[in-house]
């Protein structure tokens, strides 16, 4: 639809050729509408184009009778186009060589071009259908390649990631690195178990440390209990000041051996030297 | 004492619960007029092992699921005041094989039934910690005792 729009435009514009020609030919422009004169009215216009341009510039009072004879440049205008129209369907239905000459012959307009940009498409036959399957033939592999490897990708970072997507398999996971760590730190804690290895066996050596210190708990309170007892009897033949320079030498020998513990410091000695004989004194 | 006070001030957990367990001993031995039967023995070994495991808990606070059982199953004893249960505190129950190693490991955790796996093994490690610490406390208590 671009050319007759152009037209009519070319037309109105030269509206004044077309009031030059009305002046010649009144009516026959009008009714009777041969084909070969509109034609060579037109192509008297499109001559005369250039040069009424000036004119039409210049005579800005032609414009009356412009509107009069706006009729007589539509119906031009419009056989012009017809004529275009058969023009490009001549092309369409005749050789598309002869419409890409003509093409390439006329003034570039839309149309045109595109017909020019669609017949070497419908021309250039086994290359560019060759070249166009081969570019439709790639672009379905490239679009399927990219969806097959984000697909790959997908899944694999699904795989690789796996739990992680996921909410619930990630509190899972979240809970056994929890799990690990604090295996780690227990057998930290249980002498021995830093060698063994595998879940089960870490558990039975905690399970067992766990025993072994509760009986320990148990034992040294049955110690204990004697060593009260006899306490009791024996405190009262002991003088209290040796008594207390005893507990104090032991305890610090027996907390200097753990110095190396975080907690021994020098503090507990001599806490406990005060608290033993305090309570030797009040037992006393 | 000034030295002594600052050492109390800076304290570590170890220097409470072995004050907590001298004084809890003191009280103990205060109570027993001097009979010697073997009945008498076993429930005052009961009664130190459970001064133990007490200053042990209160020391540690109810911060921890094990001394808060223990704290619990102590007052609910004081307030029988019978006798313990043997499966209250430190021995229990024997392991059977087909418990689970995570059911044996609840079963020796005081307060530890009603903890799922995770945190069971957080209480396990301030526990084994904690029962550690106490262990020495009572040996080097002992030793005092023993060479004195």
């Amino acid at each position: 639809m671009d050319p007759p729009l152009i037209n009519e435009s070319s037309f109105s514009a030269a509206n004044p050729s077309a009031y030059s020609l009305a002046e010649i030919w009144p009516f026959p422009v009008n009714s009777a509408s041969a084909i070969g004169e509109p034609t060579a009215g037109l192509g008297l216009r499109i001559a005369n184009f250039g040069q009424i341009m000036g004119q039409f510039a210049d005579s800005s009072a032609n414009r009356d009778v412009s509107v009069d004879e706006s009729t007589v440049t539509e119906q031009s205008g419009s056989r012009g186009g017809g004529r275009k129209r058969r023009d490009v369907s001549s092309e369409d239905e005749s050789s598309k060589i002869v419409s890409t000459s003509s093409g390439s012959g006329m003034n570039a307009s839309n149309g045109k071009r595109m017909k020019i940009s669609r017949t070497p498409d419908e021309n250039g036959g086994s290359k560019a259908e060759l070249e166009a399957s081969s570019v439709a033939g790639e672009k379905p592999a490239e679009e399927s390649k990219p969806a097959e490897q984000s697909k790959q990708d997908y899944i694999h970072v699904r795989a690789r990631r796996g739990q992680a997507t996921d909410s619930h398999s990630l509190a899972e996971r979240a809970r056994r690195e929890k799990i690990s760590e604090r295996m780690k730190i227990l057998q930290d804690l249980v002498p021995g178990c830093n060698k063994v290895i595998g879940k089960a066996l870490v558990l039975d050596e905690i399970i067992n440390y766990i025993q072994s210190l509760q009986r320990q708990v148990e034992f040294l309170s049955m110690k204990l209990e004697a060593v009260n007892s006899r306490m009791n009897h024996t405190v009262e033949g002991f003088p209290l000041k040796d008594l207390g320079v005893q507990t104090f030498d032991a305890a610090a020998m027996i907390y200097g051996s753990q110095a190396t513990r975080e907690y021994a410091q020098g503090s507990q000695p001599e806490w406990l030297h005060m608290q033993v004989g305090g309570s030797i004194e009040r037992a006393s | 004492m000034t030295s002594n006070r600052v050492f109390f001030n800076t304290s570590s957990r170890k220097a409470r619960c072995a004050r907590r367990f001298l004084q809890s001993l003191l009280r103990i031995r205060q109570r027993r007029p001097g009979s010697l039967s073997s009945e008498e023995v076993r429930q005052r070994s009961r009664r130190i092992k459970m001064a133990a495991y007490s200053s042990m808990a209160c020391t540690v606070g109810s911060r921890r699921a094990w001394s808060r059982a223990i704290i619990f199953r102590l007052q609910s004893r004081a307030g029988r005041h019978g006798r313990m249960r043997r499966r209250c505190l430190g021995v229990k129950k024997k392991p059977s094989r087909e418990m689970s190693q995570a059911d044996r490991l609840r079963d020796l955790v005081p307060g530890g039934e009603a903890l799922d796996f995770c945190n069971l093994l957080e209480e396990t490690a301030h526990y084994i910690k904690c029962l550690s610490s106490q262990v020495e406390i009572m040996k080097s208590i002992a030793d005092i005792y023993c060479r004195s």
